[in-house]
């Protein structure tokens, strides 16, 4: 192969698989060398997959479908050919909507007041619009009889600045990934009240996202990283790991989170087993359904669109050569 | 036009000191430099640019601020390193008003938000625009339907059924789409056999 390939993340626990991968040598394992680059917004790791400027990147499972529909961006046939985890988003209200009532309840019920008196509506905050976080967030509200788009005001905020946005007042609830429910908690400022599990029971999460053009380009590249994150995650499913793998992510460098929050987070998270990495054409479908639901809008035949971008294929094809 | 000018933009060593440099001689000018994008900040402060680097979590907040249509959408400037190969033209693809390549001088970056303000301008037109043709050109098939629904219901012919819905308009002070579609609605329901 040419050169260093160049795989891009978001600090959060869910990158682990590229991070161990990357740390534990099964990358080089594959042959491969690469380098990771940490990123600051699910935007720029769109773009510079798009443009070229990163090889691949760990990216929200509905992320890599609004890319290639080009909703909220320009089109940019992106595929899937690796799911890295299930688990770890969450909910966190402020502390003085968490009471001892049925989580929720306050919210729903200071929502109705603000609309009834007039008041500017309740702010909730999501990291990305093409997100589990965002779907689970909007029906966690509609359960409570809380219309997200009219009830309340969703606004978007990097994960890394909600437990001070909480503390602040500029928000009164957030739905990220982990660790930053578990370090809102740690603060004293917020209260995780549902976890995804709960509303959106096997949501997919995060997968590796690549254009289709470098997928067809790379196939043995594609391959190699398809195998090796997949035995990331098996480690970092590991209980006998669970202390290396917290120290690696608390890094700077990584995450750059307290270690204990990043402990507590690991609990949540899932990262193998049962078919796990498998990205699932009913996931695909689920995530299309999701993109309709919430008006960002539709591909033109939802059993096309799945099959070219969530990649069972590719992944097969990968662990059979392995 | 870039006279009495606001900017945002994230303090960064250099790139504070190229924005600062670059501003120089715009009268009036106000910077407000801020670590983080604060939305209520920004809609008090009302800037007529935002800068940010792509390195910025912010990035995907002013993101979802550009397709909200409430909030009150600004062109947003983005400083791109230069090892990063193609992004700033993705970014500018993906709703990046303009871009900064670092250590460019500091002669072009007047220009460079000038360009980018009234390129936002631009588009923010361009898709009210956009908009409003849609909206009229569905107004137009509904007014079409009620039409060819009046000719067949009432044996009407085409210029006597269009000056009834324009009557009907006219009477109701609404505009002539939404009648015709209030019409086809309750065509709709009056054909499940309420009497006639």
């Amino acid at each position: 192969m040419t050169g260093e390939l160049q795989l891009g993340f978001i600090p959060l626990v869910d990158a682990a698989p590229l991070i161990v991968a990357q740390a534990r040598g099964l990358f080089a394992a594959e042959g491969l060398s690469v380098a990771l680059s940490r990123e600051g917004s699910w935007a720029t790791i769109r773009d510079k997959v798009a443009a070229g400027a990163l090889d691949g990147a760990h990216m929200l499972s509905p992320m890599v479908f609004a890319a290639s529909l080009g909703i909220g961006s320009e089109t940019r046939a992106m595929i899937a050919p690796i799911a890295l985890n299930r688990g770890g988003a969450a909910v966190t209200l402020s502390t003085r909507l968490a009471g001892d009532e049925p989580p929720g309840a306050q919210l729903a019920r200071l929502a109705r007041r603000r609309q009834e008196e007039g008041a500017s509506p309740l702010t909730l905050a999501v990291v990305y619009p093409f997100s589990i976080h965002n779907y689970l967030l909007r029906t966690w509200l509609v359960r409570l009889g809380v219309d997200p788009d009219r009830d309340v005001r969703l606004t978007v905020a990097p994960p890394s600045r909600t437990a001070d946005l909480l503390a602040e007042g500029v928000i009164e609830g957030f739905c990220a990934g982990a660790p930053w429910n578990a370090v809102a908690e740690a603060a004293g400022v917020g209260r995780t009240v549902v976890h995804v599990e709960e509303v959106l029971p096997d949501a997919p999460d995060k997968v590796l996202g690549v254009t289709e053009y470098w997928a067809a380009a790379n196939p043995q590249i594609l391959a190699g990283l398809v195998r090796a994150l997949e035995a990331a995650g098996r480690w970092c499913a590991g209980l006998e790991n669970r202390q290396a793998l917290t120290d690696l992510l608390a890094r700077p460098e990584h995450v750059g989170a307290p270690p204990q929050a990043i402990a507590d987070s690991l609990d949540q998270i899932v990262f193998a087993g049962a078919g796990l990495a498998r990205p699932r054409p009913d996931h695909a479908l689920w995530i299309l359904d999701q993109l309709a639901r919430w008006g960002q809008g539709e591909a033109a035949d939802a059993a096309k669109a799945a099959g070219r971008i969530y990649r069972p294929d590719l992944y097969d094809q990968a662990l059979s050569a392995g | 036009m870039c006279s009495d000018l606001k900017v945002v933009y994230e303090p960064g060593s250099a790139r504070a000191a190229l924005g600062a440099e670059g501003l120089a001689g715009v009268d009036p000018l106000e910077v407000r430099q801020a670590a983080q994008f604060v939305e209520a900040e920004a809609a008090d402060f009302r800037p007529d640019v935002i800068v940010v680097a792509s390195e910025s979590p912010d990035r995907d907040t002013l993101e979802s601020l550009r397709e909200a249509s409430a909030a009150n959408p600004r062109p947003v400037v983005m400083f791109v390193d230069r090892s990063e190969p193609g992004l700033a033209d993705e970014a500018v693809r993906a709703g990046v008003a303009a871009y900064v390549v670092d250590g460019l001088s500091t002669g072009r970056v007047r220009p460079i938000l000038e360009v980018a303000m009234s390129r936002f301008h631009l588009m923010h037109q361009l898709r009210a625009d956009l908009a409003k043709a849609k909206a009229d050109l569905a107004s137009r098939k509904t007014v079409e339907r009620a039409k060819a629904l009046l000719m067949k219901e009432r044996g009407l012919d085409e210029e006597a059924a269009y000056r009834l819905l324009r009557k009907l308009s006219m009477d109701s002070g609404r505009p002539l789409g939404a009648v015709a579609a209030d019409l086809l609605a309750f065509a709709g329901v009056l054909k499940g056999g309420e009497g006639s």
